[in-house]
């Protein structure tokens, strides 16, 4: 985008005084998912930019904290920040993830963050 | 070095940098490329994660002075919304493509990255860029043949 057409200042306007992610509190609706809740992570077409990490699509994952609202990462690489999403720490076990980890480790998780849209209820 | 010698070593050295899936012919026709492959191909770079690999060295490197000023330029460039911190990482870990991901330093890409957010939202242009390059190049040659 030319800078003629863009407001460069937009970001600094709302954030100045509260903080990012802050600055998008209350913008994202009631959150679709709860602490505990069984989700998995969807293997949306990725394109051009993602935040979401390949190795943690298709897994199965618990719901740790609902952290944040903000605008998704793949919004956010274009400064695109109208629609913030919640945003969810999710807790995997490791051997969810790696067909090969060690039984000896089975108690081992990984915990992630993802924006609202990577998540459908499991 | 002279100029020509200088391409022809670049030359020979652009040989040499390949795309991860070396196939001999470029460009393939599209009934050559199945889902894997497009899929393969349209990676992020950065999102190497489970990607097997050999184990690396671990090294404690200290920041040097042109990284830390990297930093700060890149900085003030977000401070006076150039861009956001989420369109940085886009520039600088994908949108480069997975040879220079791979093949620049880390500030090295950060470095970059500033220069061509700067010619693409047109706040410098490229034949600006370009002469102030050669500009400095000139003046540090000056310098070091004293």
């Amino acid at each position: 985008m030319s800078k003629s057409q863009h407001d460069r200042t937009h970001h600094a306007k709302k954030a100045t005084g509260k903080g990012d992610p802050q600055c998008f509190k209350g913008e994202a609706g009631p959150a679709k998912f709860k602490v505990g809740d069984r989700v998995r992570i969807r293997d949306l077409p990725d394109i051009f930019y993602t935040r979401c990490q390949v190795y943690t699509r298709g897994a199965l994952g618990t719901v740790a904290a609902v952290v944040y609202e903000s605008p998704a990462a793949e919004d956010e690489a274009w400064d695109n920040t109208d629609k913030p999403e919640w945003f969810y720490s999710v807790k995997f076990q490791q051997k969810d993830l790696w067909p090969d980890y060690p039984d000896l480790y089975a108690n081992d998780t990984v915990e992630t963050e993802f924006s609202e849209r990577w998540l459908e209820k499991a | 070095m002279s100029t020509r010698s200088e391409v022809l070593k670049h030359l020979n050295l652009v040989g040499l940098l390949q795309p991860a899936l070396h196939v001999p012919q470029h460009a393939p026709y599209p009934d050559a490329i199945d889902h894997s492959l497009y899929r393969a191909y349209l990676r992020s770079s950065h999102d190497v994660g489970g990607e097997p690999d050999v184990p690396i060295a671990w090294e404690e490197k200290q920041e040097e002075q042109w990284e830390l000023n990297t930093f700060a330029t890149c900085e003030c460039l977000g401070w006076r919304g150039v861009w956001n911190a989420e369109e940085r990482r886009r520039r600088q870990n994908v949108d480069l493509g997975q040879t220079q991901y791979l093949g620049l330093p880390y500030y090295g890409r950060w470095l970059l990255t500033a220069a061509r957010i700067l010619v693409d939202k047109q706040y410098v242009t490229l034949t600006e860029l370009v002469n102030k390059i050669e500009e400095v190049k000139k003046r540090h040659e000056q310098k070091s043949a004293r």
